[in-house]
């Protein structure tokens, strides 16, 4: 692994206060590529990604989203096929979905932060008021959106949360079997 | 009894920024079944400062100054959300200045009708 790629995993943040620059397509694009080639389990791809970058559409999501604190120029929902989940016969309460999610999550993540954009998830939101502004078809759900756009300069390389104490790898590591 | 009668026939809201804090106030409600328990202070409070954005530019001009001086302490208070002493700090300062907002432009001032 390269040491600029570790560089780019440890300065990412999640980035609440955005221009209004507009993103580059492709580099919405080399996004969702990103995230296409995020690991998925059994190989089935569960998570669809929708894209909304229509200042209106972009406002009404906003606007049924209280956990969007970020004025993005495109966010990218991403969904639960269930017709993918039931296809492939995953068991009921089976977790990879959400988990193939998370990974998503993440991987596009890294890819807007590789690319100089800001980026940051939201889960609290109105999934029936996206699905009517969207016009989501029954199999999707939408799980989390992911707001892409320019971090704006005071919000670059800033936490949006103190913490009191950073945490450290070691603090959430347990080396082998747990002492009885 | 109105608190304020001389302000009472201001109207700072328009019906867009009402149905969006609607919708906000909506949205909260339901999404906060699944959220943390703090986090239904963070919305109200995130409410309250949509609201100030919608009105300062149609409000009296003491009403205006409650407003910018609520400023910092709301972005504060988001900041420190993780500390919950700093933050019910924040919350309690900003109930203070807005209850003293309330009695300086009451009659209650004066004495009290």
């Amino acid at each position: 692994m390269s040491a600029e790629f570790l560089q780019i995993i440890k300065s990412r943040r999640v980035i609440r206060d955005m221009t209004d620059q507009p993103v580059e397509p492709e580099k919405i694009e080399r996004i969702l590529d990103a995230g296409r080639w995020s690991p998925a389990a059994g190989n089935k791809r569960t998570i669809r990604f929708v894209v909304v970058q229509d200042p209106l559409s972009l406002q009404m999501v906003r606007v049924f989203s209280p956990g969007m604190f970020q004025k993005p120029q495109a966010v990218i929902l991403l969904c639960i096929d269930w017709d993918v989940v039931v296809e492939n016969q995953f068991a009921e309460g089976d977790k990879s979905p959400y988990i193939d999610l998370g990974a998503v999550m993440q991987t596009m993540m890294l890819a807007a932060h590789a690319q100089g954009l800001g980026s940051g998830p939201a889960t609290s939101f109105s999934k029936e008021a996206l699905r009517v502004i969207l016009n989501l078809p029954a199999n999707l759900t939408p799980e989390v959106e992911v707001c892409i756009g320019y971090a704006a300069p005071k919000d670059a390389n800033q936490l949006p949360m103190l913490s009191k104490k950073r945490v450290t790898w070691q603090d959430l590591t347990h080396w082998e079997r747990f002492e009885s | 009894m109105d608190i304020f009668p001389s302000k009472n026939k201001a109207t700072v809201l328009t019906e867009a920024e009402a149905l969006e804090l609607f919708a906000f106030l909506l949205s909260s409600a339901r999404t906060q079944i699944d959220d943390p328990a703090l986090y239904a202070s963070m919305r109200l409070l995130t409410a309250a400062e949509k609201l100030r954005e919608f009105i300062r530019d149609r409000v009296s001009p003491e009403t205006e100054a409650l407003l910018s001086n609520t400023d910092e302490l709301t972005t504060r208070a988001h900041i420190y959300m993780s500390d919950l002493e700093a933050y019910t700090a924040d919350l309690d300062e900003l109930c203070r200045m807005t209850a003293q907002f309330f009695i300086d432009q009451s009659d209650l001032k004066d004495g009290g009708s």
